[in-house]
């Protein structure tokens, strides 16, 4: 099979699925036709990374389309502001279509000689989006059954739901083989369009103001590419972006950088885009399993990675590293104040975003790996946490993590494997330590002051990331002797199925992390700058250090072998806890207090409500992130 | 050559073995030295090894099934950190080793069930909080100054570390005094005699998990000190005694100060810590040392 | 004697509990506990924790309020296991025997191993009173108290 019908599979396959599945709204045809194009998906990604990659043109008739499509999508967004009476949509829709009119019709600037470049970068991504994307959207099967019954709703509207999933799935592939700027601005947009029809989908009044302001701020990114495209044609006569990228650097080159920069900026929620993202908690949950941590919102990370080899050296680079720090740094300890599930998960997010936006702009070859290896391995733990807090939250009925204490006794299996998600996102045995590690490497060669000062930032939120997961992973397993209302639990095959999927690939990746790395990041590194890395069966060698995952996990199997040994010979019998001696018989949280009345004891959650407050720390921050990007710009002139 | 390389690593063996014993030792030492700061005689030397015996002939009560099993990855993953420490291994790596250890003790103290551990668990991720960042930026330090993370790299190095990372040296006290659990930082859990939330994050341990527990602290303790002796790696003599010193002055520190708060101390670890070492790191740069 | 019962005499940690006590007593163990006296020379600490306590120095008279908290901590102890009654109140309920909510001695309420009267104790006589309770620990491993 040859990689463009691979490439045009990729594309396709998802746009045909999404139309068949907004007609027919029957559940067995849409779990068959699911199945059928994830399998097809995942395999036809396989075999593209096989391939290796390839560079063509599909036939003129698609640019035509593309085209159409684009106006017919702006005219759509100018409609959705005017029914929403957002100024701001219909501002920045019009800021998008006029240009592009005079762009496509009075410059004609738009034709490209190659508008698929499809490399290692591409086929990582397009591996990310594949695989997760496809076991998210199984997952969102029972889903959103359990969602529509738990809202009562009348006529199930899934299908509308799955069609735009399947899209985005899509757009997403389109964009990351796309070389023509135009054609990713049209699949940025659809990936756009995607995410504002999933977050008003439930149609609360609640949901569609969060999704006008995810349209508007996606919007903006539309705009600063609009911006590129212009640049670049009366900078270097076209549009290609692998053109753009080898041409000399010059102010309006770097320009160009900047203003891509400033979009991707607005599809990963950096500083001061965070605003949707932390709204769009409001869909259900794949929905944010898929677009806001896994898959859409690396589309800025992407990005980034793609220019940073073009940026090398410049002061534009360290600009946009400090956003993705400063983001990184922000969000990591609003997040110590945040009690409900998906907001705590949607700051984090964010911040791990930044982080990697920080690394690939760093621009050395230890960055750039570290933005990879994280890329990869927070997708998938991302993924699986969200989709565990979906299915808690269907059964419990509340997001709030207080509400969720020892659920180990109340939802065991479900509850078991959100720990090991947790415990993937910031403890070396898992692949997203191993990025950080390598992240705080970065100083390593020619150390600038503001490269000290952008690793102590980053120390600093990755204590606070470590605090808040922590907590998180303790209050899982307080109560031990507390039966509690045991929920049905009951997980359907899909749930089964995404959930033991992903943690089993996770565990899998990170276990072979040394292969991860030779055969998927050093091949995108490599295209760019000098090797980093030699690795051998059980130590990761880097330029500055060695890292070693096997050897933990064999301490790991110590442990489970010592402590079942030391649990049978020693053994022990379980008693209550400590309560001043007040236990009450039979009730473990329980004592009595004046005239023998029981009480149960609670503790709540650190959250350091006065000293952090959402409130007063997100405004602050959303205006320097405003002028950190308005700097961005500033800074090319140098 | 071979029979050098041999005997090296013969030597680190033996002191993995020997560290439970060092740290029980330096422990008595501590309650001793203690004891005659207060004006008293205070118990043997030997006194912690009688404790941990004791407390390993009790009658074993846990506190749910766990918790065998993260007490014991409490104990090997710190044991790892020792392993990887005596065989010059990468400083960041290890740190992280000793986080996710410390994360086993944190999840069997929230799975206690009782008030006391979990507030005395909270308290340990404060701890925690306050003396990571610290060795995370000595770790970054011994980065810049020897071009890599491992600890080998400060043996091929021409000048002693406390030379040219002396902020990093300062910092390292506030870690040790967090450790051993001395005032004014011992909120999560009090060195001997003293109790703050009963025993705040080893409230529901008991008999032989207390015990585990109790020599894992000791192996802790010994790994910090080791690391601080790698200050000056020229002289064993003069490395172990600024390790000791450092020692010392934590249980001075611990006889004049009362415990204060979680948010103190924070506030001073990171306060004085990053601005001391980044000031350092800062000022090598400017002398052109990096 | 075995390295487990030298232990077990070298290493002694307390708890200690007001059962209703006027403190005149449990001011005086605080006072074995400083330097002047300074029982931490024979491994006692004052520990505060019954899962990790051996001795149970208990002060005050037993009534139906504190027997169920008394108890209670005597069973989160675990085995071997001291209890000393200290003070007149402890021993026999004292002058209080008679009083409507009393029980009388602590022995109303858990086995107690060593009595130690007065009001109030005098810290040489606690120690006395640890001395004997090691002489019943010496030979007898593990010491069964209760059933």
């Amino acid at each position: 099979m040859n990689p463009e019908t691979l490439v045009a599979i990729n594309v396709g396959l998802p746009v045909v699925s999404a139309l068949v599945l907004l007609v027919l709204n029957d559940k067995r045809l849409r779990t068959a036709i699911v199945s059928l194009s994830s399998l097809i998906l995942v395999s036809s990604s396989f075999l593209l990374y096989q391939a290796g990659g390839v560079v063509f043109s599909p036939g003129h008739i698609f640019e035509q389309v593309v085209v159409i499509l684009d106006f017919a999508l702006l005219l759509y967004f100018l409609y959705a502001g005017l029914k929403a009476k957002s100024p701001q949509v219909v501002l920045l829709g019009l800021a998008q279509i006029i240009p592009a009119a005079y762009f496509e019709f009075v410059v004609k600037g738009t034709h490209v000689e190659n508008i698929m470049v499809v490399d290692s970068l591409s086929i990582l991504l397009t591996l990310i989006i594949n695989i997760i994307g496809s076991v998210v959207v199984i997952y969102a099967l029972t889903y959103m059954d359990e969602h529509e019954h738990h809202i009562q709703l009348e006529k199930s509207n899934q299908n509308r739901f799955f069609f735009f999933m399947i899209m985005l799935l899509a757009a997403m592939n389109g964009l990351v083989y796309s070389n023509s700027l135009y054609w990713i601005y049209f699949f940025w947009e659809i990936t756009t369009l995607c995410c504002y029809e999933l977050i008003r989908h439930d149609m609360t009044e609640e949901a569609i103001q969060n999704s006008v302001l995810a349209l508007w701020m996606g919007l903006v990114g539309g705009v600063a590419l609009i911006g590129t495209m212009f640049v670049s044609y009366y900078t270097i006569g076209n549009i290609s972006l692998s053109e753009l990228l080898v041409a000399a650097p010059g102010h309006y080159v770097l320009l160009a950088f900047a203003l891509m920069a400033i979009a991707a900026f607005t599809k990963s929620a950096q500083l001061p885009f965070q605003g949707w993202l932390l709204g769009a908690m409001v869909a259900p949950t794949p929905v944010s399993a898929l677009l806001h941590s896994s898959t859409m919102v690396n589309i800025g990370v992407y990005t980034i990675l793609r220019i940073a080899p073009a940026i090398h050296g410049t002061y534009l680079t360290y600009g946009i590293a400090f956003v993705g720090i400063f983001s990184f740094l922000i969000t990591s300890i609003i997040a110590l104040s945040q009690k409900l599930s998906k907001k705590i998960l949607a700051y984090s997010t964010i911040g791990n975003l930044g982080l990697m936006i920080f690394c690939a702009a760093m621009n050395t070859s230890l960055s750039y790996s570290a933005a990879i290896i994280l890329l990869v391995f927070h997708a998938m733990s991302k993924g699986l946490l969200f989709m565990c807090a979906g299915i808690i939250e269907n059964r419990l009925h509340t997001r709030a993590i207080e509400d969720w204490a020892g659920l180990i006794t109340r939802l065991p299996i479900t509850a078991k494997v959100m720990m090991v998600g947790i415990v993937s996102m910031f403890l070396p045995l898992f692949g997203v330590l191993l990025g950080k590690w390598a992240a705080i490497g970065i100083t390593s060669t020619a150390p600038s002051i503001l490269g000290m000062v952008m690793v102590a930032m980053m120390v600093i939120g990755s204590s606070a990331t470590t605090l808040f997961w922590a907590k998180w992973l303790g209050s899982f397993v307080i109560t031990p002797l507390v039966k509690g209302t045991a929920k049905n639990e009951e997980l359907s095959a899909g749930y089964k199925l995404s959930l033991f999927g992903i943690l089993g690939l996770n565990v899998l990746t990170s276990l072979g992390s040394g292969y991860v790395i030779k055969a998927i990041v050093t091949p995108i590194v490599e295209m760019n700058y000098q090797l980093a890395w030699n690795i051998d069966i059980l130590t990761l060698h880097s330029q500055v250090g060695d890292f070693m995952i096997l050897p933990l996990w064999g301490a790991l199997a110590a442990i489970v072998i010592l402590g079942n040994l030391v649990s049978k010979s020693k053994g022990g019998e379980i008693k209550p806890p400590y309560l001043s001696g007040e236990n009450v018989e039979g009730n473990p949280i329980g004592f009595r207090t004046t005239a023998d009345s029981v009480v149960e004891y609670n503790v709540a959650g650190m959250f350091f409500d006065s000293e952090i407050t959402e409130g007063r720390w997100m405004p602050l921050s959303t205006i320097a992130g405003v002028l950190l990007n308005l700097a961005l710009l500033a800074l090319v002139m140098l | 050559m071979m029979i050098t390389i041999n005997l090296e690593r013969t030597i680190q063996i033996l002191f993995i073995i020997f560290a439970p014993i060092l740290g029980g030792i330096l422990a008595g030492l501590d309650r001793k030295i203690t004891a005659r700061m207060q004006g008293r005689v205070g118990p043997p030397l030997l006194q912690p090894f009688y404790d941990v015996i004791k407390l390993w002939g009790k009658e074993p009560f846990i506190a749910s099934p766990l918790q065998p099993m993260l007490v014991i990855g409490y104990l090997v993953f710190i044991l790892t950190g020792l392993v990887l420490l005596a065989f010059r291994g990468d400083m960041l790596h290890i740190i992280f080793t000793l986080t996710l250890a410390d994360i086993f003790l944190i999840v069997a103290a929230y799975n206690s069930g009782s008030p006391y551990s979990n507030l005395g668990a909270r308290r340990e991720l404060l701890a925690m909080l306050s003396y990571e960042p610290l060795m995370v930026l000595t770790a970054m330090g011994i980065q810049i100054v020897t071009g890599s993370f491992l600890l080998e790299g400060i043996f091929s190095y021409n000048l002693p570390l406390l030379v040219v990372l002396p902020a990093a040296f300062i910092a390292q006290q506030f870690v040790l005094i967090i450790d051993m659990k001395k005032s004014p930082y011992d909120v999560s859990g009090s060195s001997h005699a003293h109790q703050e939330l009963v025993r705040g994050v080893y409230t529901e341990f008991s008999g032989y998990t207390m015990a585990i527990v109790e020599i894992t602290h000791w192996i802790k303790t010994v790994f910090i000190l080791r690391l601080m002796s790698y200050f000056w790696v020229n002289n064993l003599a003069i490395g172990v005694g600024l390790a000791l010193s450092l020692w010392f002055v934590a249980i001075l520190i611990d006889n004049i100060y009362p415990r204060l708060t979680w948010k103190h101390m924070l506030r001073t670890t990171w306060l004085t810590g990053f601005i001391l070492i980044l000031a350092n790191l800062v000022g090598l740069v400017v002398l052109g040392v990096i | 004697m075995t390295i487990m019962d030298t232990s077990r005499l070298k290493s002694l940690w307390v708890l200690h509990y007001d059962c209703g006590s006027c403190n005149g007593c449990d001011i005086e163990i605080l006072a074995a506990l400083t330097p002047k006296f300074d029982v931490e020379r024979f491994g006692i600490v004052n520990i505060g924790d019954p899962k990790q306590a051996d001795v149970l120095l208990v002060t005050g008279p037993a009534n139906n309020r504190n027997k169920d908290v008394l108890k209670n901590l005597y069973d989160q102890m675990p085995q071997p296991k001291l209890v000393m009654a200290i003070g007149t109140c402890a021993c026999t309920g004292g002058i209080f025997h008679n009083c409507p909510n009393i029980l009388g001695g602590i022995d109303k309420v858990i086995p107690v191993d060593v009595y130690i009267p007065g009001c109030a104790v005098r810290p040489e006589q606690i120690i006395d009173g640890v001395v004997l309770a090691l002489e019943k620990l010496k030979g007898n491993a593990p010491v069964e108290e209760d059933e």
